[in-house]
């Protein structure tokens, strides 16, 4: 028997050509024809065997029905054919199917529609039987363009291809309303970091910025970079929107990085009380301090004899006492940062700026970072609640690894407050977390700006479903195969959840170093202020 | 090595009307007599080296009395060999081309440094090292005058200009001669700071030496003099050179007073011992103005002849009534921002220059703000 020849090329050829024979070319776009099924569900089908435009889950394609223009993105993809039964897997020799009879069904959900005046709302209605369905292309998105907001962090994707003309742009006016950041080690977590808080350096430097980012990295990747990145101080054309605060003395070598620095002054038991399991007679004695001891130095006062006895005085055992001085000792010797100085003042009025404040704390334990996190959260709400009205910027905390800290447990009050209540003082929460599922539920709710890059874990995924305030649980499949960079971005500014690439920072680095300078006639022009 | 610093003598600084017997300004011979004991005080105290951190003279082009002042003082310094680092401050830098620096006038003078050409320049003074930045022109020249520092192990640092975190503590508005905490770096011996007029540490290893003199009444409450600073141990003392001079009276509620007692208020706050060669200020508040005019003025107006300085600063009861709201010269530009944002929404502006208007006018009055401000009120 002569085993006849494969021609793979022959055979493709064969295929493009039956492609073309069942599409219906228009303009050269491949267009296919909605079929079913509601108004929560769109079916089309294509060529089973399509070489030509393969389709993916998380595609984005527009219906045009007379005046509207549906838009739906593809949740599933399927085999389906005309026939009945077990046809498939009966044998029947070698011709056991027409090609006319199999194709894939796709299942897409609809977004919305977008009116002949380019206004999007969401569909009431369903596109007509057979309407043309085609990859969405900029112009149906364009409306997109006016919903988005000034913080750029990338391009909009459609399926794995970039819609270079559409920037996915967050908005500053929704960040005191908490926004997430979700994603497993090593999809791009810092990347965006970096690239969004490029973009807020941008707005900032321009004067247009409209909250102040605090961003705590204990990691020492944000400052100048770590192995081939590169970090926020390369972003020259903006440096003026940066404020950078080191513990690192390399670091702060640099003339514009200032070295922390802490006041013992701006230490509460309160931040203490954070950092260790205490007793209940250990705890009463750190809720008693502000009580017995003067607040501005009661850190000095309490490891002096005369403190430890006002201590005693009061009621409380000296065995006590004496371990909370030795807790006390050892946090200021672990955190050499804590002096006379404090650069409190200075970080408070660059976020009342409006500027990007970078705390640099590189090889700093697990437990001193949390302790500086919550000095500095604390005393940017109490400075906000002092002057709700004023013509402060709002601000954004970044929290890293932030299910430590809104897990629920008892390190959770301060970090609860500000969810809870930072947003009627313009102090949001931006929380990175590898683990979404440990977060408290109830929080994770409160959060408006959602930035999802590849989630594994089932449970994480279920817990933002469950508590996003967009409906993200019909992209379950498109979140877990997320590829690194890519993200799904919801925001209650943009009607739907986008799909994004995120810039590479590096890129998006070079980009921003090029930009123009809009100097505007007062640097363009010749004339000088008269002044006697 | 043991230093002494001090700042801010802005001689040639005269205010208030009032003269001396030989028709000089009052409050201008002060301040040169004040230099003049300062000199005194070093040479009697015969440190390793003199640094002063800016605003030598209150103009750029001092008149000849200031100069010949500061020519004396310095001649002193030299004879007694004590070397003098300077800087340029604000006030005693041209801030054009076509301006020549007064300290031209003093270069070659043996162990006299004086740094006032914009830019970064170092003096080796006995073992250590002394980094000068003076008056720079642009606010980011600092950054990059500062990137020039080599540091010998040995080091001190003197700048001229307002440090963000005093700023921030003080409220103080934008538009000052700022410089960034960052600069503030731990690994100098010593921080010699100019431009604030009173005394403070703002680190562990910087301070502002404060003004011997006081310039104004915001300043009552600062400490006065110049700091002697020993290099090896970073301790710096106080070297009071005039006792404190200023009296700026807190605020006396006059609600419902007659004119009589409102007088006997003053006069009880005027016994001439109490106000003899001082500066004294009496805050009134609430004082109903009829009941003031009706005090006998001519009484009021032979007052204070003892001090050097004397005012009743009224803050009348129907004040309110009469002011919408206080002119903050400072926020001139925010006012006048709001004025061109009127105008434009009553289309009073032409469609297609009015984003050029409001941005370009804005610019324009911001810059004038915060330049006429440099000039004259981050100082005296």
């Amino acid at each position: 028997m002569v085993t006849p020849k494969l021609d793979i090329d022959h055979i493709r050829g064969e295929r493009a050509e039956r492609d073309s024979d069942r599409l219906v070319i228009e303009n050269e776009r491949t267009t296919y024809r909605i079929l079913s099924k509601s108004v929560r569900e769109y079916h089309f089908i294509v060529p089973y065997d399509s070489y030509q435009d393969r389709v993916e889950v998380g595609q984005i394609f527009s219906i045009r029905d007379r005046d509207l223009t549906f838009l739906a993105r593809i949740l599933n993809i399927e085999h389906s054919s005309n026939y009945d039964g077990h046809w498939d897997t009966t044998m029947r020799g070698t011709q056991f199917y027409d090609d006319d009879q199999i194709f894939n069904r796709v299942i897409a959900e609809p977004l919305g529609c977008v009116s002949s005046d380019g206004a999007f709302r969401k569909a009431r209605t369903l596109p007509t039987k057979f309407s043309p369905v085609e990859r969405a292309e900029k112009e149906e998105f364009g409306f997109l363009k006016s919903a988005m907001g000034d913080i750029e962090v990338g391009y909009l994707r459609n399926g794995s291809i970039l819609v270079e003309d559409i920037p996915v742009s967050l908005h500053s006016n929704a960040m005191d309303h908490h926004m997430g950041v979700f994603a497993t080690t090593g999809m791009g977590k810092s990347n965006f970091m970096k690239v969004f808080a490029a973009s807020c350096m941008r707005l900032a430097a321009r004067g247009e910025s409209k909250f102040g980012l605090l961003i705590v990295d204990p990691h020492g990747e944000y400052l100048k970079g770590k192995d081939l990145t590169r970090g926020l101080v390369h972003l020259k054309r903006y440096r003026e929107g940066l404020a950078c605060y080191s513990t690192d003395p390399k670091n702060a070598s640099d003339p514009d990085v200032e070295e922390l620095a802490i006041a013992e002054s701006n230490i509460r038991p309160e931040d203490i009380a954070l950092l260790y399991d205490w007793s209940p007679p250990q705890r009463d004695a750190l809720d008693a301090i502000s009580r017995i001891l003067d607040s501005g130095s009661w850190l000095e006062e309490i490891q002096r004899p005369e403190g430890l006895a006002r201590m005693v005085q009061d009621g409380f055992k000296d065995t006590t006492i004496m371990v909370l001085i030795r807790r006390i000792k050892n946090e200021l010797e672990r955190n050499k940062y804590i002096k006379k100085r404090s650069s409190l003042d200075n970080i408070i009025a660059r976020l009342q700026k409006g500027d990007v404040v970078l705390v640099d704390i590189p090889r700093i334990s697990d437990r001193s970072e949390l302790f500086l996190l919550s000095v500095l959260s604390r005393h940017i709400l109490e400075e906000y609640k002092k002057d709700p009205s004023g013509e402060r910027k709002n601000c954004l905390i970044t929290i890293e690894e932030a299910q430590r800290v809104l897990g629920g447990g008892n390190n959770i009050s301060r970090f609860e407050s500000i969810a809870r209540e930072g947003r009627k003082f313009g102090v949001g929460l931006c929380a990175i977390t590898q683990q979404p599922k440990l977060i408290d539920r109830q929080l994770l709710s409160q959060f408006n700006t959602l930035v999802v890059m590849g989630l594994g874990d089932r449970n994480d995924r279920q817990q933002l479903e469950e508590s996003a305030k967009q409906d993200l649980s019909s992209m379950d499949i498109e979140i877990q195969t997320l590829e690194k960079g890519e993200a799904v971005v919801s925001t209650l500014k943009i009607p739907f959840p986008v799909p994004a690439k995120i810039h590479r920072f590096e890129d998006y680095l070079r980009r921003l170093n090029q930009e123009e300078k809009d100097e505007g006639l007062i640097k363009r022009g010749g004339f000088k202020p008269f002044l006697p | 090595m043991k230093i002494i610093h001090l700042a801010d003598s802005h001689l040639g600084f005269s205010s208030y009307s009032r003269l001396d017997e030989h028709g000089q300004n009052r409050i201008e011979e002060m301040v040169y007599s004040g230099f003049e004991k300062a000199i005194e005080q070093i040479i009697r105290a015969h440190p390793d080296a003199v640094v002063h951190a800016g605003d030598v003279f209150h103009h750029v082009r001092p008149k000849i009395k200031p100069l010949f002042i500061f020519q004396r003082g310095l001649q002193r310094l030299v004879e007694a060999a004590i070397p003098v680092i300077i800087i340029s401050g604000n006030h005693d830098a041209p801030k054009s081309f076509n301006q020549t620096s007064p300290f031209r006038l003093f270069e070659g003078l043996r162990d006299v440094h004086i740094a006032q050409r914009y830019s970064y320049e170092r003096f080796e003074v006995g073992d250590h090292c002394f980094h000068c930045i003076p008056f720079c022109s642009e606010p980011q020249d600092y950054l990059t005058e500062f990137g020039e520092i080599k540091r010998s192990g040995r080091d001190v640092l003197v700048m001229h200009g307002m440090v963000e975190s005093l700023k921030n503590q003080k409220m103080r508005s934008v538009g000052e001669h700022e410089l960034n905490d960052s600069l503030l770096k731990s690994d100098f011996d010593y921080i010699a700071l100019g431009h604030y007029h009173g005394q403070a540490q703002v680190s562990a290893n910087a301070y502002y030496s404060g003004s011997v003199e006081y310039f104004n009444f915001g300043e009552a409450r600062d400490v006065k003099g110049m700091l002697l600073v020993d290099l090896e141990t970073g301790k710096a003392s106080n070297v009071p050179v005039k006792p404190n001079y200023m009296i700026d009276h807190p605020p006396i509620d006059c609600s419902g007073m007659r004119s009589d007692e409102i007088a006997e208020i003053i006069m009880d706050m005027c016994h001439e011992d109490e106000i003899s060669d001082r500066m004294v200020r009496i805050n009134l508040k609430n004082v109903n103005r009829v009941a003031y005019r009706s005090i006998d003025q001519g009484k009021l107006n032979r007052l204070g002849g003892a001090a050097i300085y004397f005012k009743i600063r009224l803050d009348f009861c129907d004040e309110e009534d009469r002011i919408e709201r206080p002119v903050d010269r400072r926020m001139l530009h925010v006012d006048f921002a709001g004025f061109l944002g009127e105008r434009r929404s009553a289309n009073l502006i032409p469609e297609t220059i009015k984003d050029e208007v409001v941005s370009y006018g804005t610019e324009i009055m911001k810059k004038a703000v915060l330049a006429r401000q440099k000039e004259t009120t981050d100082a005296p």
